[in-house]
């Protein structure tokens, strides 16, 4: 198996990878650019742990293979706020204590500001089925269905 | 878990991919939306030298109609399927099981063809290689065995596409290409019925295109699935019904297709004749689902027992004809 070399537009900026092809975005973030706010937890598409957002839609960084991102803009949780100011997403999210172990938070963070850059003012119904691809075993989902409400019905008025 | 060592083929033309499958024949697994082939690779379960990326072939995307027919190109998400007021509008069926993927961050990746070509699967066989290896291998592992089934002759494993039916239920066509020709078919006939080996495509041919035929006057559809919980999840039993008629809701054409009850999707014609020709009281829309009962072939191989999903079958099936027809009755 021969080494590439590839470039990917992660959070605005340009980084250069020389890898081996069979790497998923996952292993890249985490283990090479030390982009730990991304979780690893079931590593088969299941949980959500591991959602970043390609090119503005949240997908499974664990099931796409690193080839797969090349010239897409990948967003991280890193890469939410700007300097010391967080996301109103990520505000929302502790305002309403939505994050208690917070390893579904970048996930679900980064889900929510996708569902929320492509329809402003969501439904609860809309909220929970954006939501529906990623697990949290300690909220019950309540309180984060209300963080991202409140930025709904903010958008709203 | 780590995958296994391979070389990434990226064709920016569709001809160029056809010769990269033609020259490596066997040897290449294909990604389009990539969501299943990982975790197969992750297990072990799919070990390819190469893997073809279909990333770069830009015109392998989009739905378009033409002639009487929509055409949604193989490479195509379940997203923008699921968000074509085209496919909503006139396939109702096929636009509900693709809003019944898995869950949004699947649907944005996953495509309708490595929606098609996703292989069967069992518990006893979609596992870790040190789970696989404690037990003699099963017939879909390459052994003379069935662990799902005691002194089982075949394989038993279940074909869990939502989109073959619903895409069966209106008669889709699959085209497949190679590097010296092509060649058009019904997609139900993409199926071998093996739960080894359930699709009967080449391994030089690549699908590029679904066909599929606009009925014509009054119809409707309707997608039923069975699954634990409402996202993530893999159809345990399904039902894709078509039918056609008038608006007092007597029944022209039917068609009954049955999900994730055997190795690949069912047609069940002796449900479909039982609505064909009448306006279907309740007593014939039960014995319409009653009938799908005797072609369901399952074991006990996936999360509810075999006895359960065969009982859903039936419940299923009801469900998606009484809602395909309250739908044709509507006033369009």
């Amino acid at each position: 198996m021969k080494k590439i070399t590839l470039t990917l537009k992660i959070n605005d900026e340009k980084y250069e990878i020389i890898t081996y092809p069979n790497r998923t975005l996952l292993e890249i973030l985490r283990d090479d650019l030390l982009l730990t706010g991304t979780k690893e937890s079931c590593g088969e598409g299941a949980c959500g742990a591991c959602t970043v957002l390609l090119d503005g839609l949240p997908v499974r960084s664990c099931l796409l293979l690193v080839t797969e991102a090349k010239d897409c803009e990948i967003t991280t949780i890193e890469g939410l706020a700007k300097g010391e100011k967080l996301d109103p997403v990520q505000e929302s999210f502790i305002e309403h204590h939505a994050i208690q172990c917070g390893f579904c938070s970048p996930g679900m963070i980064l889900t929510a500001r996708s569902l929320l850059n492509h329809n402003p003012a969501p439904t609860e119904e809309e909220i929970r089925f954006a939501i529906s691809g990623n697990v949290c075993r300690c909220t019950g989902y309540a309180k984060i269905v209300e963080a991202i409400q409140a930025l709904s019905n903010r958008g709203r008025e | 878990m780590r995958l296994p060592p391979f070389e990434v083929l990226e064709p920016a033309t569709l001809k160029n991919a056809l010769s990269m499958l033609e020259k490596h024949k066997g040897k290449v697994k294909i990604v389009a939306g990539g969501t299943e082939i990982v975790g197969l690779m992750k297990l072990g379960l799919s070990v390819p030298p190469y893997i073809l990326s279909l990333r770069k072939i830009k015109n392998l995307q989009g739905i378009k109609e033409s002639k009487g027919q929509i055409i949604i190109r193989s490479n195509t998400t379940l997203r923008e399927i699921i968000e074509s007021s085209l496919i909503n509008d006139l396939f109702k069926g096929i636009s509900q099981a693709a809003n019944l993927v898995a869950a949004p961050p699947i649907q944005n990746r996953a495509t309708i063809g490595g929606n098609i070509f996703q292989n069967s699967r069992c518990m006893y066989y979609n596992q870790s290689e040190l789970f696989r290896n404690g037990l003699k291998p099963c017939y879909k592992a390459g052994g003379v065995m069935c662990r799902a089934v005691k002194g089982g002759n075949r394989c038993f494993s279940v074909y869990q596409s939502d989109m073959a039916p619903a895409l069966i239920s209106f008669n889709a066509k699959a085209k497949l290409e190679k590097s010296d020709s092509s060649r058009t078919i019904l997609i139900s006939d993409l199926f071998t019925g093996k739960g080894e080996n359930p699709h009967s495509i080449g391994e030089n041919e690549l699908l590029t295109d679904i066909i599929i035929p606009i009925p014509k006057g009054q119809y409707s559809s309707a997608y039923e699935k069975l699954r634990i919980r409402k996202s993530l999840e893999y159809p345990l039993m399904s039902s894709a019904v078509f039918v056609s008629g008038n608006m007092n809701g007597e029944v022209i054409d039917a068609r009954i297709v049955l999900g994730a009850a055997g190795s690949s999707p069912k047609i069940i014609d002796k449900a479909s004749k039982v609505l064909k020709g009448k306006k279907p009281s309740n007593k014939d829309i039960e014995a319409a689902s009653g009938a799908v009962l005797q072609f369901v072939e399952v074991a006990d191989n996936l999360p509810v027992p075999a006895s359960y999903r065969r009982k859903m079958a039936v419940i299923y099936t009801k469900r998606a004809i009484q809602k395909a027809l309250k739908d044709l009755r509507k006033d369009r």
